[in-house]
């Protein structure tokens, strides 16, 4: 057992550590990709957030995520509706359809776009971005809207209907709220995903709408830009800050709820 | 009314991806038989030419290594943390997840700084009196290396969530009943966490397919993947006929792996069990 957790411990810092020398990159003060860096500055920093080659890219991947999130979410809901809740003809089609995007390389799927959005006056627009990474990212919406939904337990729908409410009313006041954790999962995987996606967006965002892995890519290739330091370190923040906060959110809840317990048996001492 | 329902709800994400998903990929198919003349001279180009056929053979085989070493690497780290206390595996789960959700190109950066001329292994062979220390970045091994770190995570993760649902009493039940403890790992433990290690090295072995970032940044330009050659016949050659006929090789080779796995075990089950 020993062994097998000096082997797992190593095997968490091989896997981690690599990541961290993109931190005190992004403080060197040298030009080159030497490392450990000869000087510290933080001159990339203010020269990340003055540069708009940089901040247009990081601005236009939020936008596009947002407007991937909102456009999956609108189409996946009802279609996760009808595959879980109803026995048709073509259901199965349907659900296959639905997980093809996730089965073809993403490279066949931006030579088609390139094309495709070529003829169509899509490409290097916001619009032509959203709708190819809004494909993409429908399965993994749909795998996670279509487990919340098969957990969901429908006799509270018909409860709501015995007390007289409409089925719009139904949805509304019982359903949505008890699978709003289901939909808001399900927006933040498109919009990562969307935020994450590079090959598509290589290939069709252009210059005009270039997302922020598009922009990096492209830096990686060239190797002259050491601005791509401090992309990959607030990259590397967000993603540790990301799996930090619902363990950090539990704690905070498990204490307070410790607390309350120790007031109230308190409470039942003192009387 | 009540039995258009379905069809109602489904409509709107159908055509959708009807018009902007099938399309796209059928003029690829298209494309492929059509540019630049009509016929079969993409596909007789693509398997005549040795040099297409070498990098056919060589995705192939670093996909295959890459995911013989993420299985080698991954299915003990993700024993270790069925078996370990629960506070020691969720830090380790911790690590490998970070490096789960870490973007691909910010993966390459860091093995871009490792691996190069000016970065620390190179220093340090300098250092050793190593005189003209060896090539490691843009190398076969660089981007079989890379592939590695960055798959590693879904391969350990993967197999990590079927071996949890695996009830250590059965194992304990096969100590009690005299086996020692590689025999009953060997018995019972192994062939339980069996489907983990195919939907683990199904997903991997894909992935590695048609994996086009880190090859290309990381990998030499004289031995390239697929996907990499694919990116380039279209971006710098505008050769389209070749690009869709080698698009078409790869997304059948991808296809056919999820219909036999589908054949096999049903395609719900790959991702069901993984996020």
């Amino acid at each position: 057992m020993k062994a097998l957790k000096c082997f797992a411990v190593i095997m968490a810092i091989l896997i981690g550590a690599p990541l961290l020398v993109v931190i005190p990159m992004s403080f060197s003060a040298s030009e080159s990709f030497r490392f450990p860096p000869p000087a510290w500055s933080m001159q990339y920093y203010s020269a990340f957030f003055a540069d708009p080659t940089w901040t247009g890219p990081a601005i236009n991947s939020l936008l596009i995520g947002l407007g991937t999130a909102a456009l999956t979410l609108a189409l996946v809901i009802p279609a996760a509706f009808a595959l879980v809740r109803y026995e048709f003809r073509g259901r199965a089609f349907g659900s296959l359809l639905i997980l093809l995007p996730l089965t073809v390389p993403n490279i066949v799927v931006a030579l088609g776009y390139f094309y495709y959005f070529g003829s169509l006056r899509l490409t290097q627009t916001y619009l032509g971005v959203i709708l190819a990474h809004t494909c993409l990212s429908t399965p993994i919406a749909y795998l996670i809207l279509s487990a919340s939904l098969k957990g969901y337990d429908r006799t509270l729908e018909r409860a709501a209907a015995n007390c007289g409410a409409t089925p719009l009313q139904a949805f509304w006041l019982v359903t949505f709220p008890v699978l709003r954790p289901g939909f808001l999962a399900a927006g933040m995987f498109a919009f990562v995903h969307s935020f994450d996606e590079a090959i598509v967006s290589l290939f069709i965002s252009g210059r005009d709408v270039s997302t922020l892995p598009r922009k990096m890519f492209d830096s990686l290739r060239t190797q002259a830009d050491p601005v791509i330091s401090v992309v990959s370190t607030l990259l590397l923040a967000l993603v540790v800050i990301g799996s930090l906060t619902p363990i950090v959110v539990r704690r905070m809840k498990a204490r307070r709820q410790a607390a309350l317990q120790r007031s109230a048996m308190q409470a039942v001492a003192v009387v | 009314m009540q039995k258009l329902r379905p069809y109602l709800l489904l409509a709107p994400l159908t055509v959708f991806l009807a018009a902007f998903f099938l399309v796209p990929l059928a003029q690829v198919l298209w494309l492929s038989f059509t540019e630049p003349t009509p016929g079969f001279a993409n596909y007789v180009h693509f398997f005549a030419d040795p040099f297409y056929l070498r990098v056919l053979g060589m995705t192939f085989l670093t996909s295959l290594l890459v995911t013989v070493c993420c299985l080698a690497l991954g299915y003990p780290l993700a024993y270790c943390l069925t078996q370990a206390s629960a506070r020691f595996g969720a830090g380790i789960l911790l690590v490998v997840g970070m490096s789960y959700w870490t973007s691909f190109l910010v993966r390459s950066y860091a093995w871009m700084i490792i691996l190069g001329n000016s970065g620390p292994i190179i220093s340090l062979l300098r250092a050793m009196g190593v005189e003209t220390p060896p090539e490691l970045l843009f190398t076969r091994f660089s981007s079989t290396l890379g592939m590695v770190h960055a798959l590693l995570p879904l391969m350990t993760i993967t197999l990590y969530s079927v071996m949890k649902k695996i009830d250590p009493a059965l194992v304990k039940a096969a100590a009690n009943l005299g086996a020692n403890r590689l025999a009953a790992f060997r018995a019972v433990f192994l062939p339980l966490s069996l489907p983990g290690i195919v939907n683990g090295c199904t997903m991997v072995f894909i992935v590695s397919l048609g994996f086009y970032v880190m090859p290309v940044l990381l990998g030499s330009p004289s031995e390239q993947m697929m996907a990499g050659l694919i990116g380039q016949q279209m971006e710098e050659f505008g050769n389209f006929g070749d690009a869709s006929a080698m698009a078409v090789v790869l997304a059948c080779a991808t296809l056919s792996l999820y219909a036999l796995y589908n054949r096999f075990f049903g395609l719900d089950k790959l991702w069901s069990k993984g996020k």
